[in-house]
């Protein structure tokens, strides 16, 4: 049996070669890759998060941890969907029409996947109709729309109102971030919440998700 | 007092006759080119297309008649190559997607691909893959990350060097001539030569280079940074090499016609964070930033500017002790960066060269009364004592109501006791 703490620690150290070569140590000597993802990867993505809160980690770091995770995922993801096990939720997430910033979409697609989240990456300048679109055919839980620019930040606003026009919009739980973003801003064009970093926004997509699975 | 000496009256942190304004004179302090056409329309100025001279962003130039009407102090020396590697010059006419003409250098060489993009390529060279991206309808271009697989047995850093080099005889010429002809206006002088910007993250992907190598990838850098920082020291090492010898070279052909040496526009806050801790900053730019200051302060009349968005709180102190003398834009929006107490802990070590109102929510999305509030606001506290040249946080963004940029430009006026912009 492998030394899987060496896991959690490869990802909180953000050692993308050894969460890889743990996983797939973990995996052949028979370990249930559920077991492997919350009892090493998502406590240490959250040990990652709560580094971060605390400033003893920044973005490089947040970065490295990411894709750490990120490579032992792609070992695990297709044995989770293959034995039907429920991810945390169903995300899709992208940088809204007319952005092309995408770092900051990324650390939260990787932060709320090593949260245990299924992450729908749309990537960035999504148009509207893309996000509609993961609501109709993929049946995600929540959006997330990144926006870096005050001149795309009214982008946002018009996805919300695309859902609203599509009549999608009470199927689904939107969250907003980005630089300029504000919590009144998210506010206004009426999403569900703002995350201000990477971290507070898997805190508040945990808490939507859930919220809308007991209603 | 003129211009020049009201910009260094507040440089040496004595009071001005009046606050000193810059608009245009770095990449970092201007205005979207469409704002300076608007500009120019508002004030009935001559009908004619605004210069592009600064591709990324798409700033627009301020000629000699608006920087009159807008009352600026200041004049700026970009480097003779731009962001995507060819020169400002040999102007040709563009249009940008609302219809505006403007012109642009010669060598702006662009393509529109199957999603409407416009494609921008690194020395106008349209047999390579292009170095930049403006989104259909955006107002800016991006960089395209071009990077190449990286063999992590076999990094080499003078693959991150390509671009640093010693500054050329036909570069000399260009900066000599350039700060003679900036001089004789009468307004202070920045001037940015390149090369002194050690990990500036706009400039990591190599937008001017046809074929770029080493670490590109904006994350990559980024990660780079905690996991490959022997590599990136090595880096830094060599370019801060070139850096000095070139200072020096260009010293001596511009001598004090210039007042302000632009270092380094390296991002170290975020909107409620930073990029690294103070001990990472401290072991990775602090001795390289310190040496390049130092010779400055030890050969030249040459202030330093240096210019890090959002929250860099943390970081004032070691960049004072780091030798510099001017910080911008001064984000007061992000964390941590209340303005009373930025000019009260370090208003008397430090010149806060921006500060002047938000760009990120006042002045693109308030009112104009909310613009004069600010503004005036902003100048109650940080003119007190010179160490204050006023700029917004930032460039001035496309889309920004003409009527907000007005009211900005009036209440710096109406500060100052000027006649407001209505008489201009």
């Amino acid at each position: 049996m492998p030394e899987l703490q060496g896991l959690y620690d490869a990802v909180v150290n953000g050692d993308q070669k050894a969460a890889v070569r743990l996983t797939k140590e973990g995996l052949d000597a028979g370990v249930e890759p559920m077991e492997l993802l919350s009892s090493y990867m998502i406590p240490a993505m959250d040990e990652v998060g709560r580094r971060f809160e605390c400033e003893d980690y920044f973005v490089p770091e947040l970065l490295l941890a990411a894709r750490a995770m990120k490579g032992a995922m792609e070992l695990i993801r297709p044995l989770l969907t293959a034995s039907g096990a429920q991810p945390a939720g169903r995300v899709a997430i992208g940088t809204v029409k007319g952005d092309l910033h995408d770092i900051g979409k990324n650390l939260v697609a990787s932060m709320l996947e090593g949260g245990g989240f299924d992450v729908l990456d749309l990537g960035a300048d999504v148009a509207p109709e893309k996000f509609v679109d993961a609501v109709e055919n993929k049946k995600v839980d929540l959006i997330c729309l990144s926006a870096l620019l005050t001149v795309t930040m009214p982008s946002m606003r018009t996805t919300i109102e695309a859902l609203e026009r599509a009549g999608v919009r009470d199927k689904v739980k939107v969250i907003v971030g980005g630089a300029p973003v504000t919590e009144q801003f998210a506010k206004d064009i009426r999403a569900d919440g703002y995350g201000e970093n990477a971290n507070s926004a898997v805190a508040l997509a945990r808490k939507l998700v859930m919220a809308a699975r007991a209603a | 007092m003129t211009s020049r000496e009201r910009v260094l009256r507040a440089l040496e942190h004595r009071q001005p006759d009046r606050v000193p304004v810059d608009f245009g004179a770095t990449a970092v302090t201007g205005m979207h080119v469409s704002i300076v056409a608007a500009l120019r329309d508002h004030f009935g100025l001559e009908k004619r297309p605004v210069k592009v001279h600064e591709p990324l962003q798409m700033l627009g130039l301020l000629d000699e008649d608006l920087k009159t009407v807008l009352g600026i102090d200041v004049d700026g020396m970009l480097p003779r190559s731009t962001i995507f590697g060819f020169a400002d010059e040999g102007w040709k006419p563009w249009r940008l997607h609302t219809g505006l003409e403007v012109l642009i250098p010669r060598d702006f060489n662009t393509t529109i691909d199957a999603n409407g993009d416009t494609l921008i390529y690194p020395q106008g060279d349209m047999t390579v893959p292009p170095s930049g991206r403006m989104p259909k309808g955006g107002h800016f271009f991006d960089a395209i990350i071009r990077q190449q697989p990286l063999d992590e047995d076999n990094l080499n850093p003078e693959d991150n060097l390509e671009e640093f080099g010693p500054v050329s005889d036909d570069d000399l010429r260009f900066f000599a001539a350039e700060a003679r002809a900036a001089r004789a206006a009468g307004r202070a002088v920045v001037a940015g030569f390149g090369g002194t910007a050690f990990g500036d993250i706009a400039l990591v992907p190599g937008l001017n280079l046809k074929r770029p190598k080493g670490i590109r990838d904006v994350a990559e850098w980024y990660m780079s940074t905690s996991s490959r920082r022997d590599y990136i020291k090595t880096v830094f090492d060599i370019q801060c090499v070139y850096a000095l010898e070139n200072l020096a070279k260009v010293h001596a052909v511009v001598g004090d016609a210039i007042d302000v040496l632009f270092v380094c526009g390296t991002d170290f806050g975020t909107q409620t964070s930073a990029f690294c801790s103070v001990s990472s900053f401290n072991d990775l730019y602090f001795p390289y930033y310190k040496r390049v200051n130092d010779w400055v302060h030890q050969h030249t009349t040459w202030k330093t500017f240096k210019h890090s968005c959002g929250s860099v709180i943390r970081f004032v102190d070691p960049f004072i002790d780091a030798g510099f003398d001017i910080l911008n834009p001064v984000q007061c929006s992000a964390a941590g960066m209340e303005p009373r107490n930025l000019k009260q802990k370090y208003g008397d070590r430090v010149t806060f060269w921006g500060a002047g109102v938000d760009t990120q929510r006042v002045l693109p999305f308030g009112t104009p009364a909310e613009v004069r509030h600010q503004v005036l606001e902003r100048c109650e506290i940080f003119s007190k004592d010179g160490g204050f040249v006023f700029n917004a946080i930032h460039n001035v963004q496309a889309e920004t109501p003409l009527e907000n940029v007005l009211a900005m430009f009036d209440a710096v006026h109406e500060f100052n006791g000027q006649r407001s912009l209505a008489c201009a």
